[in-house]
């Protein structure tokens, strides 16, 4: 009962329209979706497993991201470089993140059915809150190690913090060019591996409780589901995999916009997800593949697109932004499972009794 | 299941509000100490209420109505953009310049919030994810326009190419603090924008009639039980798009005020995050269940807008001047999600 | 007669699927059923008897013992000391009306938190001998107590396997020592093969691999009825209605099963409306009535109609009416074929003359469409086929129609749908006919922006409150704050006030103490004689309606069945409202 979902077909086509008016190469932008892909990736797959359990979209995949710079910027801090550097980033962004996620899960249990507000309020609070610890705090109640990344007033950290010392690290491993076009296959196989984990994890005892409690919490209950226990636990492999994703990102990226980096994951990533032919209550690791590879093409060809049609790289730009957002205030717009009167009706076949 | 304590029900004070009120004592009190002058700050603090009142007014036709915080204010926003830029376009300036504005802004208003309320009809439960963006994707849409709109005043376009609008539109020969001005009195030493604030306490009057007419009744019985207005005959979704398109009116005039008092029209994506402290000043006011006076609007603006105001000084000299920022957004966002959290999830039957 | 504990079990070599099987039978001689057993099957059908639960002393012992529950919601009690034993292997039939406490007491044996979250309960609660405090469903299901839910408990978008064995999934053994339980792998091929094991036991043929959202309504309850047959720890079998979504054959093969696991040694609480069944079914009936026990029979002294008599009672009789045979009067109301489609009350094409003048009664059992029929025309839930209101053809199903015409609408529920609870009883009074006939309002050009005329207002509540006799310190007093009877009567005044001529009320006394129930039957008997507002009275307080109407129509599964006089006999009205008509064989019952 696969009901077809218009959105893919409509990027598909905004892609190669805009391929066309951008004038680049394939190659080029194969090349640069790849490194999104292996950015982003995991990132986006750790939205899948709230939306499984019924959550929506978890916006506060911020607070994953924010974790993982709080990791590196204290590792940054001690000057600790290399992979034990990034693993010690990793280590202490997802303690962080197992503790964070238990406090969003447990605020979301407060507030079931609408789940998507509130992280995405959550998300701009712990960003705040992230801010002002580093910005006021870092020089004044935290002690510096390191002069470099401190700002010449003595008080906050650089708004950007080069990450040199584990720059492509390990994205450089085993990479294969293929027809111009690179492909670093171990990072690759890392995303695989992360959808891999998650489709296992959707296979476990742990997995039918999630599916169960994202299709109908109180049906779940009384089939002896601890709901609200579970709806943590989502929560929590939700934020450790964001704070994954952007410890990938940073890698990759090799420096650190410290209060801007993790602005934009939420909107992006669930933009790309959705982009991929998922909705707010169904979503697959295709749909995950499929949209980064599609969101990320328009992403690219569009600045481009801009220019050489209306003379305005601008105006790219704010289509991108427009399509981002737009594309989720659509999949919020349509699909609206329960109707708003019967807040537990059975299904319209139920009870027709013979 | 959202509860509200049986004393903050009775009229009492919500937690949010002694929360604030503390918070507002004791930077007074750090003020005073750290010899801040009080004076511009209370004259600052008028000013600012009637600025960012309106907006704030301007939710409460949606909250009302049951329809939840309008984080799609941006989409009346864009609306009083457009009708300021008419304005402006038209070379109007002065008090009719403003009051132009206001007018050409209605009509674009009704429309977009006629568009606005279909969508939110639709989604029925998810209205605030829903509203919040619609209003980024308005936004995102807007600057569309904005970098190719066909205004023809320069003053208004990008002084190099003159092809698109420029980000921020200065009134200073337009309408700028043409209202602030109007009949500004000084009272021992603090600034009082009379006409300013009676015209802000006109349209809180205004609104206040309008909920006790027999309309606004069914607009506050929607709010308040759907079930029960829909069984008495009342035409739930007419009066939820009349609450809607009411509410993007009111926040189209809100970012005339807003704009005015600054002295500066903001396009691009300066609308994008209005609606979230518009909506902490409404629940620092104590709004919560689709009961919201006049009174809790005033009172939770000033509120609100005195902890910006005491924030800057304050923060220059206790910790960085970046961190008054920062603070505002915590305690924006710290208000709203209590809020969210206080009032629970989807009601359980 | 056979009782169910002294059955043959035969064991038949190549045994035929169990509906064929019993289809040869008849009602009658239900008692003398072999015990299929699939042959593939037989050798682990005695295998799964070895690990089997059983009562901590050997031989019959008490399961589930219930001492002094009581419960109450706010002011209502709805359970009064309840106490109950059933034993190991016994089938234990529940009966009563609506409204009479069984739903409370299998929420509480359940665990629902809707218990918790209206003040709990006092009592105990043993079971097989240990002291049980139920708090949430998954302590229930640990501790071994099942239930077979009248909505059922599935997920659709999973396959009946994955049902069946939700929270006892078999996993791979070595995944569950490295990874523990929750991150074991599944092991589906296994999971299958159990359940298909299971559904084979109990005789039906689903390939476990379907997604229960491609199932029938029977299907479904028996995919929920194997979930608990599949649990080897089973010792507490609550059933709710299990037989309301299946016909006859499949009745008989859900008993079968009950009577299989009441052998393993499960004890079982059978919920149901179905008295034929329950009798043939159950080793003891007991029947709660208003919150208590009123009576409990055994096999030997089965009687439907000494248990129906139970069920309903006898009330002191006050307020009553003499009843009027309206037949000559003009039809107000006409419903044909109409149809509505309210989740877990649907209406099927209901045909009814209403005459003008008349106090109607519609009764029947909850879920059988009594109470869709007031939403239903008031538009709150889609419907289908034609009402007439006074000849005139509604083509909108509107409230804002049906009010323009007439008709005034009370609803069950009163503080959800009757009232804005935050609003002053002068507000609410006057509320329907501020909305819709323009009343106490002052003058304006534009008709949506006249303000409130309250001195008007307030004079009209003022004489609401004395001639109803609403308890308030004032019509500016919050309704939230006044008794449930007074909140009734406040509803009644916001009727009055749009001066109907033919007035729907569903449940008119529910949640009302006795004193001010007779006041509110008095003040409906009054508006009818005075002013000869049509009644149209849903309820399901049959006395009150014998008390009140001229005629009592009623529903049975969402159609209505029968329409009696008033002065008919309590306990045909009782057989009616379960779907029992008499028929022209062998009598139904023995």
């Amino acid at each position: 009962m696969r009901r077809f979902n218009p959105v893919s077909v409509v990027f598909v086509v905004l892609c190669v329209v805009g391929w066309r008016c951008s004038g680049l190469s394939a190659t080029f932008i194969l090349n640069e979706v790849t490194i999104r892909f292996i950015r982003d990736g995991i990132m986006v797959l750790a939205l899948l497993i709230p939306i499984a359990a019924g959550m929506g979209i978890n916006f506060a995949v911020t607070l994953g991201a924010t974790a993982a710079q709080v990791g590196v910027l204290v590792v940054v801090d001690r000057q600790i470089g290399g992979p034990a550097g990034l693993l010690l980033a990793l280590c202490i962004g997802v303690c962080l993140s197992i503790v964070v996620g238990c406090a969003v899960g447990y605020a979301l249990n407060r507030v079931k059915g609408k789940e998507m507000i509130a992280t995405i309020v959550m998300g701009f609070l712990g960003t705040s809150l992230y801010q002002l610890v580093f910005m006021a705090g870092y020089g004044a109640l935290i002690p510096s190690h390191n002069r470099e990344i401190l700002l010449s007033r003595g008080i906050g950290v650089r708004n950007m913090v080069d990450l040199h010392a584990f720059r492509n690290t390990i994205d450089q491993y085993w990479t294969v060019t293929a027809g111009g076009v690179q492909f670093p296959v171990f990072m690759i196989l890392a995303v695989f591996c992360t959808a891999f984990v998650i489709v296992y994890v959707m296979n476990t005892p742990l997995g039918q409780r999630f599916k169960a409690v994202g299709e109908n919490r109180e049906k779940a209950e009384l089939l002896g589901i601890d709901v609200d226990r579970t709806r943590i636990r989502a929560i929590v492999l939700s934020t450790v995999l964001a704070c994954l994703g952007q410890i990938v990102f940073l890698q990759n990226i090799g420096m650190l916009n410290v209060y801007t980096a993790h602005l934009k994951t939420d909107i992006f990533s669930s933009a790309a997800l959705l982009a991929g032919g998922a909705t707010i209550e169904k979503a697959g690791v295709r749909h995950a593949f499929l949209g980064i590879l599609l969101f990320h093409a328009l992403f690219i060809v569009s600045p481009q697109a801009g220019q050489n049609v209306f003379g305005n790289a601008a105006l790219g730009e704010y289509f991108r932004s427009f399509v981002a957002y737009g594309t989720i205030a659509f999949a919020l717009i349509l699909n609206v499972r329960h109707a708003r009167r019967a807040p537990n009706a059975a299904a319209p076949g139920d009870a027709d009794a013979v | 299941m959202g509860k509200i304590s049986a004393r903050a029900r009775a009229g009492g004070f919500h937690p949010p509000q002694i929360i604030i009120l503390s918070f507002v004592a004791v930077m007074m009190a750090v003020a005073v100490f750290l010899k801040i002058d009080v004076k511009t700050i209370l004259g600052d603090s008028l000013v600012r209420l009637a600025m960012n009142g309106v907006l704030v007014l301007s939710l409460v036709p949606m909250f009302n109505a049951g329809i939840g915080l309008n984080f799609g204010l941006p989409v009346g926003i864009v609306a009083g953009l457009l009708g300021m830029c008419l304005a402006v376009n038209f070379r109007i300036t002065g008090l009719s310049g403003f009051l132009s504005a206001m007018l050409f802004s209605v009509p674009i208003g009704v429309l977009s919030g006629g568009l606005y309320s279909r969508i939110l009809n639709r989604v029925g439960g998810r209205e605030e994810i829903a509203a919040t963006f619609v209003g980024f994707s308005f936004v995102c849409l807007m600057n569309l326009f904005w970098a190719t709109a066909p205004f023809g005043n320069p003053v208004m376009l990008w002084p190099i190419g003159g092809h698109g609008m420029r980000p921020t539109i200065g009134l200073q020969n337009y309408f700028g603090k043409a209202l602030n001005d109007l009949w500004s009195v000084s009272v021992s030493g603090i600034r009082v924008p009379v006409g300013l604030l009676l015209s802000f306490c006109l349209l809180g009057l205004l609104l206040h009639l309008f909920l006790r007419t027999r309309i606004g009744r069914a607009l506050q019985a929607v709010g308040e039980n759907e079930t029960f207005a829909a069984l008495s005959g009342i035409d739930v979704r007419g009066v939820r798009t009349l609450a809607v398109i009411l509410s993007t009116v009111l926040g189209a005039w809100g970012i005339c005020f807003y704009a005015q008092s600054y002295g500066f029209i903001e396009l691009y994506d300066a609308p994008l995050m209005m609606a979230f402290p518009a909506a902490s000043a409404l629940l620092i006011g104590g709004a919560s269940g689709g009961r919201t006076t006049i009174a809790q609007v005033v009172l939770g603006t000033y509120l609100f807008q005195t902890t910006y105001i005491l924030s800057a000084p304050i923060a220059n000299e206790l910790l960085i001047p970046e961190a008054a920022e920062i603070l505002r957004m915590i305690v924006t966002n710290c208000v709203i999600l209590y809020a969210l959290l206080h009032r629970g999830g989807v009601r359980e039957a | 007669m056979p009782t169910g504990k002294d059955r043959l079990v035969v064991s038949v070599g190549r045994a035929k699927p169990l509906p064929t099987l019993l289809a040869k039978y008849s009602a009658t001689s239900l008692g003398v059923q072999p015990l299929p057993v699939m042959p593939a099957f037989a050798g682990m059908t005695i295998g799964f008897r070895i690990p089997f639960p059983t009562a901590r002393n050997q031989g019959v012992s008490t399961m589930l013992r219930i001492g002094n529950l009581t419960k109450a919601f706010g002011a209502e009690e709805a359970l009064k000391s309840v106490s109950m034993e059933i034993e190991a292997g016994e089938i234990h039939g529940l009966v009563g009306v609506n409204g009479s406490g069984k739903s409370t007491l299998l929420n509480i044996l359940f665990g629902n938190p809707a218990i918790g979250r209206t003040g709990g309960y006092s009592g105990a609660i043993y079971l097989d001998g240990e002291r049980a405090n139920i708090s949430r469903p998954s302590h229930a299901v640990r501790l071994g107590i099942g239930m077979i839910h009248q909505e059922f408990a599935l997920i659709p978008g999973l396959t009946v396997s994955e049902n069946i064995k939700m929270g006892r999934e078999k996993v791979c053994r070595f995944s569950e020592r490295v990874l523990g339980r929750s991150f074991s792998r599944l092991d589906h091929r296994r999971n299958r093969e159990d359940a298909r094991l299971t559904l084979g036991r109990m005789g039906i043929d689903i390939d476990p691999g379907t997604y229960v959202s491609d199932l029938s309504i029977s299907m479904k309850q028996f995919v929920e009825i194997a979930r608990e047959v599949d649990n080897p720890e089973l010792k507490v079998l609550l059933l709710d209605e299990p037989t309301a979504a299946l016909n006859r054959e499949d009745s008989f093969a859900l008993m079968e099963i009950l009577k299989d696991l009441a052998r393993r040694g499960a004890a079982i609480l059978y919920v149901s409306h179905r008295l034929e069944e329950v009798v043939s079914l159950c080793e003891r009936i007991s029947v709660l009535r208003d919150g208590e026990i009123s009576a409990v029979f055994s096999r030997a002294e089965f009687d439907a109609d000494a248990i129906a008599e139970n069920m309903i009672g006898r009330k002191f009789l006050r307020v009553s009416r003499a009843s009027r045979d309206c037949s000559g009067e003009p039809v107000a109301v006409s419903m044909r074929d109409f149809s509505v489609d309210m989740p877990g009350e649907r209406l099927r094409g209901v045909n009814l003359d209403v005459r003008s003048g008349e106090i109607l009664g519609v009764t029947g059992l909850s879920g059988h469409g009594k109470l869709a029929l007031g939403v239903g025309i008031m538009g709150l839930f889609p419907s289908r086929g034609n009402v007439s209101i006074k000849g005139r053809l509604l083509e909108k199903r509107c409230a804002s129609q049906v009010i323009s015409n007439g008709v005034a609408f009370l609803p069950e529920d009163r503080r959800t749908m009757g009232l804005l609870l935050d609003h002053s009883v002068m507000d609410n009074i006057v509320f329907s006919a501020v909305q819709n006939k323009g009343r106490f309002l002052r003058r304006f050009p534009l008709s949506s922006l006249r303000f409130l005329d309250r001195k008007k207002a307030r004079l009209y509540a003022e004489e609401c409150v004395g001639k109803l006799g609403i308890k308030c310190r004032s019509v500016f007093q919050k309704v939230k704050e006044l008794s449930g009877g007074n909140q009734q009567k406040v509803c009644i005044a916001r009727s009055l006030a749009l001066e109907p001529e033919i007035l729907f009320i569903s449940e008119p006394t529910r949640g009302i103490d006795i004193g001010a129930k007779e006041i509110i039957l008095d003040i409906l008997v009054k508006i009818n004689a005075r002013q000869g507002t049509t009644i149209i009275m849903a309820s399901s307080e049959l006395e009150e309606m014998r008390r009140l109407c001229d005629r009592i129509a009623v529903l049975y599964r969402g159609a209505v069945f029968d329409v009696l006089p008033p002065g008919c006999d309590d306990k045909l009205l009782a057989r009616r409202c379960c779907g029992e008509k008499e028929r022209a064989g062998p009598a139904a019952e023995r």
